[in-house]
């Protein structure tokens, strides 16, 4: 059976800026946060289907600022998990209209966390949209794009996984799927400035 | 010429996996200066490998995801009842699992939701201090006498409150059957310790949290809460919450 350990702060970010053993340190961060933040939506009159959505939600978000090396650990791991996770429940809230009168009470006493953590998670809904573009994309197409740009897998480690002659066959696939997709994306001017921001962001 | 070939496309891509040769990319890199479609091109694409970036995080969660909700919500009562203990009672009296039969019908039709609480609720006793409690605080005497009245008006007038204020009215609120007041003073005392890092009575609130929204009849909650307590072997409450409370409290949900 999996050894379940608890990682401190400074060994989970550094891992996760590095991209390394990522399956174990996102358990480890649903194993050390996810009751709590479920809690929370809960009983801010949300469902527990919304707590698990909010928490991928809130994951992603965190991993992709670690690896941006927007996180310096100027507050916990769980401190910071919390802020994303009112936020974006607040904001799931207002786009539902129904954002309790306690909550908007608390939100201005907490003008500045909000803000800062609004900053940081800007464009959920470019975010959603960009996740749903790529997955319109073929199967085959994503696969290699994502075992080459998400996994870093080298061409040669790729072709032993699809059903492709040689590596340069496998290349000029790759470059075609890579175009067809920046072409998806530039048909949709608000998803490429969403791209943008979230590169220079 | 402010424009590119295809050719150039294709060796932009190369400059984007960090493949192309030495030789090429200052001669790129000094073209990308002028040509300001081709540094539009190369913003282009990288803005496409961001979207492949963002959507292979998503689904790595995605793929977590799934398992960790069967982790984390794998039933908390299990098995005292192994085969071989069950057989072991069906085998030496089927007249004893009457009578168990018959307590059990018992206690599961007359359950009710204050009894849950009460099986599970002890008031909060503040410990006395060295100095004879001489420096404690007007709203600590008050909770001390249990003057719960008085610990709620101290509080309502306090405008910057505490954890600590916070917490000492959620009990006085809960010990006289405010149960929403009480929801809301010690909601309050786990946020001030999230937002300042600290932990003052925070797995105390997290407790009689829980027993608030038994009283409150969100089981649903009260469940969570306790859940992630029972899980916690260094939660001060940890031994608190039994399996028999758990066992109870999912009984009272609808």
């Amino acid at each position: 059976m999996e050894a379940n350990r608890n990682f401190p702060d400074s060994e989970l970010v550094v891992n996760l800026r590095n991209g390394k053993r990522m399956e174990e340190m996102i358990k480890d961060l649903y194993r050390n946060h996810f009751d709590s933040l479920c809690w929370y939506i809960m009983n801010n009159s949300g469902s527990r289907q919304d707590a698990e959505d909010v928490f991928q939600e809130v994951l992603v978000a965190f991993i992709d600022l670690v690896q941006k090396d927007k996180f310096r650990g100027e507050s916990t791991v769980k401190t910071f998990l919390f802020s994303l996770n009112r936020y974006t429940w607040l904001n799931e809230l207002k786009k539902r209209n129904r954002t309790l009168l306690r909550e908007e009470k608390y939100e201005r006493q907490q003008d500045k966390l909000v803000a800062d953590t609004s900053d940081l998670i800007a464009d959920r809904e470019g975010k959603a949209e960009i996740i749903k573009l790529v997955g319109e994309l073929g199967e085959t197409c994503r696969k290699i794009l994502l075992l080459f740009y998400y996994e870093n897998l080298s061409m040669r480690e790729i072709l032993q996984t699809v059903d492709y002659e040689n590596e340069q066959v496998l290349r000029n696939k790759k470059y075609k799927c890579l175009k067809q997709l920046e072409q998806m994306v530039n048909s949709k001017p608000a998803l490429q400035q969403s791209l943008k921001n979230l590169l220079h962001g | 010429m402010d424009n590119f070939t295809p050719g150039q496309s294709e060796k932009l891509v190369l400059y984007l996996d960090g493949t192309l040769a030495a030789s090429e990319i200052i001669a790129l890199e000094n073209e990308l200066t002028r040509n300001s479609a081709l540094q539009e091109e190369l913003d282009s694409l990288r803005a496409t490998r961001e979207a492949i970036r963002i959507y292979g995080l998503q689904q790595k969660v995605a793929g977590i995801h799934a398992q960790m909700m069967n982790e984390l919500q794998a039933p908390v009562l299990n098995s005292n009842h192994s085969g071989k203990r069950i057989r072991y009672v069906l085998a030496i009296a089927a007249s004893l699992l009457l009578l168990v039969g018959a307590y059990w019908s018992y206690t599961y039709f007359t359950l009710t939701p204050d009894k849950v609480f009460s099986s599970a609720y002890q008031p909060y006793e503040l410990t006395t201090t060295r100095d004879g409690n001489a420096s404690e605080s007007e709203i600590e005497k008050a909770y001390r006498e249990k003057n719960y009245t008085e610990v709620i008006r101290l509080h309502d007038n306090d405008t910057a409150s505490s954890a600590k204020t916070e917490f000492l009215s959620g009990l006085a609120s809960l010990a006289l059957g405010d149960d929403t007041k009480a929801i809301t003073c010690l909601n309050a005392v786990l946020e001030k310790n999230i937002i300042s890092g600290k932990s003052i009575f925070n797995d105390e609130a997290e407790y009689y949290l829980a027993l608030s929204f038994i009283k409150n009849k969100d089981y649903a909650t009260a469940l969570v809460l306790l859940k992630k307590i029972k899980n916690d072997p260094a939660h001060l409450y940890h031994e608190k919450v039994s399996d028999k409370l758990l066992r109870r409290l999912n009984r009272l949900q609808p």
